[in-house]
């Protein structure tokens, strides 16, 4: 029996970590981020998980993701968020699937005004300078707000949102008071939005006074750990995704005989190594080699030389391994699979863009 | 809509422009054009279709599913699909039947191929490890590989095409050393009684600088791309042109205030009142978080730098006091015609080559095709598209 190439993504982690997550940061609600097809574990198979285990809303990027899970089954109980758009949108399709934008400009409110669109969120900057309409914008835009409630039209005002940039204690506390000057001056045109949230996953844990009435929460449902000192394990987390590959062929190397391209790899004592068909195409930097390990049934064999387009080499040393077994790049600590934490350290990196840049091309199971 | 999120451009009149002027250097020599890796993130099959039309007849497609995928879409079987990875698991039976070309890499291997096959024989191109150490037999298991060859194919049950190897691309000496080791290994079948039709051992770099080595057939993949792969070497120096362009419409910009802090951990401080331009591409579209300070972007024609933390699904710029609107078109990489910087160069600042960049952009930039106006199959193919 071969082993497996691709992602296999655990169904129970991310149900039992939408279960933890929602305690924690109870009596604030959650709203699962499932943007860039959740991080890449698989959008629709993620927004499945997290709605059999209770959740209300998701969250996306863009009003493109969102209708893909309406196509995929997602039914209209659950809401759907979305606050990046295209110079252009007209929110007709946001309002055709149900889904709710987040709009950070007078001209985004007016026209999902004009496409009548039931509910949208209104998305202020408070110091990421990202999305979000800046301070000097808001008088127009909450008055602008004022008046389409007034009106009588179909849309109406129900959330607040903005996000944080984690640059630190201080400046998250600021942008928590710039977030509570938004809500003030929403409340001068007559608008009381019923969901305010602006913590993302690292405030929702580190910061729970910025938790509001939601936590916008991506990474941890998927069992990482947004924070540098706290583990997955600290946080009651489970990692869902594990990737694995099978050992397409072993081959003996003399000491001294360079490996892979470039040859940036030489044998130093007459050894063997196994090669595994994932490369940098599929999302593993072609810079990983001689900073990350495997792991082979129990133990853990160094990645060596650059990784190819599709393929990199193990250092197996003279271990029984053969070809079909499993190696193992990232998994669950806990049952002794290497940590996405250490792939990310290797490329100086956090641990969302090693999920998140896992190839199209890559074979995704769920269990 | 017409000013999308993102887009990657692919332009298949500069793939086809490629393809001519590196079949006249190789000329009289066969060129495989390589499309591993979804056609290195261009898309596989509007690339296979393009060049199918422009007469080519060899494609190496890596796997044996991606294989099928181009023989479902109808390229026939006068067309070789050569596939080199194979996995354990992989039943050959389909491969067979539809006359993909396999390389092999170990006795254990041919004998799964051999059996497999129910009616024609299987293609088999044999392949030796001569120093890569990724593919192939070593010179110890080589003769295995043959004899087994030998055997299958007096009892009709496959073809042998070729003997391949892939070169390591370290140094010209360990390159000719490898394709000696090649050679020796070529002689050792023939001693064995193996008739080898072709040889084929040079992929893009060797195959321009090392004459010598293009033996029957080259395998090029980077250069069809406008890719070269020689230090210090543009596309343009080549004649080649980048067949992928990335773009992205600007989605938002603000005015803001000196010493504004921007994106994640306010790496970046505004040094003036200045504009920012919000462009919707993240890492998980494949522009790396360490863009930051090495990766410009141009808007109108002019350069800028991005600022602040590249976040999974945008970043931004700080575009000064110029007249940057929602929807201007943002080059982030392309032809280099208009001041963008090029694949090439992104690879460069990035510490690694353009195939890494064009293969990592993801599920979420629409490849949108252009150059197939001009007929052919690639055009029907696209209608036939949801």
């Amino acid at each position: 029996m071969s082993a497996f190439t691709g992602i296999t993504v655990d169904r129970e982690a991310l149900i039992a970590n939408y279960v933890t997550v929602s305690e924690r940061v109870s009596p604030a609600g959650v709203i699962a981020v499932v943007k860039a097809n959740a991080y890449g574990h698989g959008a629709v198979h993620a927004a499945r998980a997290f709605v059999d285990a209770g959740a209300e809303w998701l969250g996306v990027a863009d009003v493109d993701e969102g209708i893909a899970l309406r196509r995929a089954g997602i039914d209209e109980g659950v809401r759907i968020l979305a606050w990046l758009h295209a110079p252009d949108e007209d929110f007709r399709r946001a309002a055709q699937y149900g889904i709710t934008p987040a709009v950070s400009s007078v001209s985004q409110l007016a026209a999902a005004a004009d496409s009548e669109v039931p509910e949208v969120h209104v998305c202020v900057d408070t110091g990421l300078s990202r999305n979000g309409a800046v301070e000097s914008e808001w008088a127009e835009l909450f008055a602008t707000a004022g008046r389409i409630a007034r009106s009588g039209g179909r849309t109406r005002v129900e959330g607040l949102m903005s996000h944080l940039s984690n640059a630190s204690r201080a400046d998250d506390l600021d942008q928590d008071a710039a977030l509570q000057r938004a809500r003030d001056g929403l409340a001068a045109n007559g608008i009381v939005p019923e969901i305010v949230h602006l913590a993302a996953s690292a405030a929702s844990i580190a910061l729970p006074e910025t938790r509001h009435d939601a936590a916008r929460v991506g990474l941890a449902l998927y069992g990482l750990s947004p924070l540098p000192d706290r583990s997955a394990a600290d946080l009651g987390l489970r990692p869902a995704m594990r990737v694995t590959a099978a050992v397409l062929r072993t081959v003996p190397v003399a000491a001294g005989e360079g490996v892979s391209y470039g040859y940036t790899w030489r044998a130093e004592t007459d050894t063997r190594l196994a090669v595994i068909g994932l490369g940098y195409a599929d999302g593993f930097d072609r810079g990983l080699g001689d900073r990350v390990s495997v792991r082979i049934g129990d133990r853990r064999f160094p990645v060596v030389g650059r990784v190819a387009m599709n393929a990199m080499h193990v250092d197996i040393g003279d271990a029984d391994v053969s070809v079909g077994d499993e190696a193992v790049l990232w998994g669950d600590p806990a049952d002794g699979d290497p940590a996405v934490e250490e792939w990310a350290t290797a490329i100086d990196t956090i641990n969302y863009e090693v999920v998140a840049r896992i190839g199209r091309s890559v074979e995704r199971r769920t269990t | 809509m017409n000013a999308p999120l993102r887009r990657a451009r692919i332009d298949l009149d500069a793939y086809r422009s490629n393809l001519d002027l590196v079949r006249g250097w190789m000329e009289p020599v066969e060129v495989m054009a390589i499309m591993k890796a979804d056609a290195y993130g261009h898309g596989l099959e509007p690339i296979a279709l393009a060049a199918v039309d422009a007469g080519v007849r060899w494609i190496g497609v890596l796997t044996v599913p991606a294989a099928l995928r181009l023989r479902s879409i109808g390229i026939g079987e006068d067309v070789h699909l050569f596939t080199w990875q194979h996995d354990p698991a992989l039943d050959f039976r389909d491969a067979i039947d539809s006359a993909i070309d396999l390389g092999v890499s170990n006795a254990a291997e041919l004998q799964r191929i051999v059996d497999a096959v129910d009616q024609r024989p299987a293609r088999v191109h044999l392949g030796v490890d001569s120093g890569l150490h990724r593919d192939g037999a070593t010179v110890d298991a080589w003769p295995e590989l043959v004899s087994l060859a030998v055997d299958a194919q007096r009892a009709g049950r496959i073809e042998v095409v070729a003997a391949y190897t892939h070169l390591a691309e370290s140094s010209d000496d360990d390159d000719s050393a490898a394709v000696a080791a090649f050679d020796r290994a070529v002689e050792v079948a023939e001693d064995l009684g193996l008739d080898l039709p072709m040889e084929h051992v040079a992929a893009s770099l060797a195959g321009l600088e090392r004459k010598e080595f293009r033996k029957d057939m080259v395998r090029m993949g980077a250069n069809l791309f406008g890719m070269p792969g020689a230090d210090g070497v543009s596309a343009a120096d080549l004649g080649l042109e980048p067949v992928m362009t990335l773009t992205a419409s600007v989605a938002k910009t603000k005015r803001v205030p000196v010493d504004t802090g921007v994106s994640y951990d306010y790496t970046y401080r505004t040094a003036a009142e200045t504009t920012l331009a919000l462009v919707p591409v993240g890492y998980a579209d494949g522009v790396p978080r360490a863009a930051q300070g090495r990766i410009e972007v141009t808007i109108g024609g002019k350069r800028y730098p991005i600022a602040g933390r590249v976040a999974m699904d945008q970043f931004l710029v700080d575009v000064g006091d110029d007249e940057v609107r929602v929807g201007d078109t943002v080059v982030l990489f392309g032809t280099g015609e208009h001041g963008e910087m090029t694949v090439l160069e992104w690879g460069a600042a990035l510490g690694t080559i353009g195939e890494e960049v064009t293969c990592r952009i993801g599920a979420r930039v629409p490849r949108e095709v252009v150059g197939h106006e001009v007929g052919g199959r690639v055009g029907d193919y696209l209608r036939e598209q949801p």
